[in-house]
């Protein structure tokens, strides 16, 4: 690897190596820029490191202090957030798809939420190469949206769980197919093909999985990027209205970074508290943040399951949780609510059950004993659906300070009344679903959410947004947001295509702005 | 001519010509038999019906080998019958993997075709069977008369299941490499060396029979070889999987299948002995 001085000003220095900084740091340095890539967690390699453990595992999440509130506060930790070189893709579900064309213009086409400044014809060819850059392993015709080139990879055998979801939609009337999944159906390079032992969730040991960590991060490296783990970011450097570098942790000590330009990646949570940890006597409020809405309309999506018993032995944990889903009510408007959600087969490891039987369901003692015996019959659809922006979701500055002396986030959240009515009608039609296949027993898991978006919403105008369609922001022309933190609406799938799609169109714009010497 | 009951066997082109046909469905025979034995083994003989392929295979070899080490020039009538088990045994091992496909969720679709009981190996069963009834009436033939079946020259019907054979296993083969996402470059040998023979023995079945067709005997001997080559590939692809040879009691059985390939070798040397049948009794 190579690596620079803190006295050399590189090109661009990074923060976080997730699914927005690994994939930009990748194809900037292709592009022949001097990039230094910062995380505040390890590099940890695959086969050598990630056990196939449920709690060994737990190093790879993002679990430092953080206060939540709001109506009803947001558990965090591994559900929403990672903390290792390759971001919280390297304990992803590997659930890779791209938005519903018209959720790029929520406001005009769709009546709620905020447009987007970028036109999903774009988006369709740089999701192209995000996927292509995965090899993500998808069906051969995808039944919604507009027409999609082919995976690279073909699907993967769909397990009992993915099985009895295709059984239920088909039941309902819905179409259903195989999740485009990141992990690899077939050999490709260093990855083996997926062995299906489910800890997809918790790192692969196996290393099938692609993720940041063994796809962007190599081709990074390869082109002469340096990438500094265990390094915190704790403060920006701005002179006027520029940005020179950035202060960071490592090692027990505080260092400085040079740089010209400054890429913050941090997620939804992480990157408004540097922002707002980078204020000065110029930018009070903190840095980008003229239009006040740095760390506002904080967005999770709604991740409610249900669940239920079969006669015949499910063992839903064989492979990836994920394995069939129906976006039926993605493309579907006929309903009383705004957004869109999709659900997919589950398998939750026993651990998780275990919070699950408890926490939703209230067992506990012997009743909590003789249920996880069931575990092998047990079946399960969880949804992620949308949540709408609302200003009132937000990400401030609490008055505590962590392990570095850095004050925390507060993380403020309630569901709003469109967010209930959306999660109901899932529920119930999860529930049909269920019921359709002659599950026993079935019960709603009411509380769950997942990933998170917002904070730093890209937008048309300095006054409606922290940073343009380039992830340039709006103040200071050399700091830049890449990450989902941009998000101006969630839509009803998964992030992580959007943000590595995002991040390439970033990344060629910036060397059509280079070449213009507007940079 | 005086019929001769019992001539050299180097002499006898139509009973040399079963011989080769006999080691041709000897050749399928055993390549079903390692593949279903590991696939189904693989299925832990869910259904019991799982280890008729295993019998029939061994039941197929075994007779070829009996054939193949038979000189007279008569047909036997108890190979002749266990070669009719093998083919049916192939049609309902066809029935039965088609049934299974289409009554999962989805029905006739990639997912289902990928992953459920290949429609493949039990037609390299049928084949195998199939060549081993025209060996039978191939041999059965008098000297210096035409081998025929069903009234029509043996040596135009052998390339003609030779032919289609090539087409089908090539088809397989190329349904499972898609499913391989073609990763390796060497994945397209098995869908274009094969259909090119396949095309070439087309051409034989109908075209004129006294001609040499060195360019085709040549064709059929390179696929012999990509069926032996295969083998080699799909070992090198099982050293590919989580583990590699070290895991092999999981990864010969999860990986690709190194006993399928050889069913391009039978076929090749089914369709050289048509040739051979076609050089020996030419007719216009
Ligand atoms: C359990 C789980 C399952 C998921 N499943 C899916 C799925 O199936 N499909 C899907 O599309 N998405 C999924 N996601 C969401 C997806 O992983 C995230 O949306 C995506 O990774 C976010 O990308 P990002 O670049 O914004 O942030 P991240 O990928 O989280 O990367 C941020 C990085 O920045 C680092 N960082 C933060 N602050 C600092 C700092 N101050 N200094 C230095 N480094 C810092 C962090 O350590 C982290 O590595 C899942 C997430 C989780 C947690
Ligand atoms: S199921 Fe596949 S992707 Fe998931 S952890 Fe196992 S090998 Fe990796």
């Amino acid at each position: 690897m190579r690596e620079y001085s803190l006295d050399d000003e590189v090109d661009f220095l990074i923060i976080g190596t997730g699914a927005g900084g690994g994939t930009l740091a990748g194809r900037l340095a292709e592009m022949g820029f001097s990039v230094v890539a910062l995380d505040a967690g390890a590099y940890f390699r695959p086969l050598d490191d990630f056990a196939s453990d449920e709690t060994e595992q737990e190093k790879l999440y993002w679990n430092d202090r953080r206060i939540v509130d709001g109506g009803t506060p947001l558990q965090m930790g591994g559900k929403n957030s990672g903390k290792a070189v390759g971001g919280s893709m390297v304990h992803f579900a590997m659930v890779s798809l791209r938005f519903r064309p018209e959720w790029f213009r929520s406001r005009s086409v769709l009546g709620y939420g905020a447009d987007w400044p970028l036109d999903w014809r774009e988006m369709w060819r740089y999701y192209r190469e995000a996927e292509l850059a995965l090899a993500i392993s998808g069906p051969v015709t995808y039944p919604w949206g507009p027409k999609r080139p082919r995976y690279p990879y073909r699907a993967h055998e769909i397990n009992s769980a993915g099985r009895l979801l295709a059984l239920g939609a088909e039941a309902l009337g819905y179409q259903w197919t195989e999740t485009p999944l990141a992990t690899v159906s077939a050999p490709r390079g260093k990855s083996p093909p997926c062995v299906y032992r489910g800890f997809c969730r918790f790192g692969c040991s196996t290393n099938a999985k692609q993720s940041t960590l063994n796809t962007w991060i190599p081709r990074a490296l390869a082109a002469g990027a340096e990438i500094r783990d265990l390094a915190m970011a704790g403060r920006i450097e701005v002179k006027g209205d520029r940005a020179t570098g950035v202060h960071f942790h490592r090692e027990g000590a505080w260092h400085f970074q040079r740089a010209r330009n400054v890429v913050v990646a941090g997620y939804a949570v992480e990157t408004p508290r540097l922002l707002l940890n980078s204020a000065t006597s110029r930018h009070p409020h903190g840095l980008a943040n003229r239009s006040g809405l740095v760390g506002k309309y904080f967005m999770t999506q709604s991740n409610q399951a249900v669940f239920g018993r079969m006669r015949d032995e499910v063992r839903w944990y064989k492979g990836p949780p994920s394995f069939t889903i129906t976006e039926h009510w993605n493309y579907d408007d006929r309903k009383d609510f705004f957004g869109g959600y999709c659900w997919m087969a589950q398998g939750p490891l026993p651990i998780e059950w275990g919070f699950i039987q408890t926490g939703a369901r209230g067992l506990w003692g012997e009743a909590l004993r003789q249920d996880m015996l069931n575990y092998n019959h047990q079946v399960g659809l969880k949804m992620v659906g949308e949540t709408l922006p609302d200003a009132a979701n937000t990400v401030t500055l609490a008055d505590e300070v962590d392990q570095y002396g850095l004050r925390i986030p507060r993380i403020t959240f309630s569901w709003g009344e469109n967010d209930r009515k959306l999660i109901g009608h899932a529920i119930s039609e999860m529930t049909r679903s269920l019921e359709a296949i002659g599950a026993e027993d079935i019960f709603p898991q009411r509380e769950d959410a997942n990933h998170l978006a917002g904070t730093a919403r890209m937008g048309f105008t300095p006054e409606d947004s922290v940073v343009d369609a380039d992830c340039r922001s709006w103040d200071i022309p050399n700091l830049w947001v890449c990450d989902g933190s941009v998000f101006p609406t969630t839509g009803g799938v998964n992030p992580s295509l959007t943000i590595q799609a995002i991040a390439l169109r970033t990344a060629d714009r910036i060397k059509a702005m280079a070449g213009r010497g507007e940079l | 001519m005086p019929r001769i009951s019992r001539a050299a066997p180097e002499t006898q082109p139509a009973v040399q010509a079963a011989k080769r046909l006999n080691r041709g469905s000897a050749m399928l025979a055993a390549s079903v038999l390692a593949d279903s034995a590991m696939e189904h083994y693989r299925g832990g003989f869910y259904n019991p019906a799982m280890v008729t392929p295993i019998l029939t295979s061994i039941a197929a070899l075994s007779t070829s080998l009996h054939g193949h080490n038979d000189d007279r020039q008569r047909r036997h009538r108890q190979r002749d019958r266990l070669f009719g088990l093998t083919a049916a045994t192939g049609i309902a091992g066809i029935g039965f993997h088609l049934y299974n496909t289409l009554k999962k969720p989805g029905g006739l679709s990639w997912q289902n075709l990928f992953y459920s009981g290949p429609i493949g190996a039990p037609a390299a069963i049928l084949l195998s069977g199939l060549f081993g009834l025209l060996a039978e009436r191939v041999r059965d033939t008098p000297p210096g008369e035409t081998p025929r079946i069903f009234g029509l020259n043996a040596g135009r019907v052998t390339s003609l299941v030779t032919s289609v054979g090539l087409f089908a296993t090539s088809g397989e083969a190329g349904l499972l490499h898609f499913r391989g996402a073609f990763q390796n470059p060497a994945m397209f040998l098995p869908v274009t060396l094969p259909p090119v023979a396949g095309a070439l023995m087309g051409k034989a079945t109908f075209g004129n029979s006294r001609k040499e067709r060195r360019f085709t005997r040549f064709w059929l001997r390179l696929t012999a070889l990509l069926g032996i080559a295969g083998s080699g590939f799909h070992i090198y692809g099982v050293s590919r999987a989580m583990g590699g040879w070290h895991n092999w009691r999981q990864n010969m059985v999860d990986g690709p299948p190194i006993p399928a390939p050889p069913s391009f070798t039978g076929l090749a040397m089914a369709g050289l002995a048509a040739l051979a049948l076609l050089r020996a009794h030419p007719e216009d």
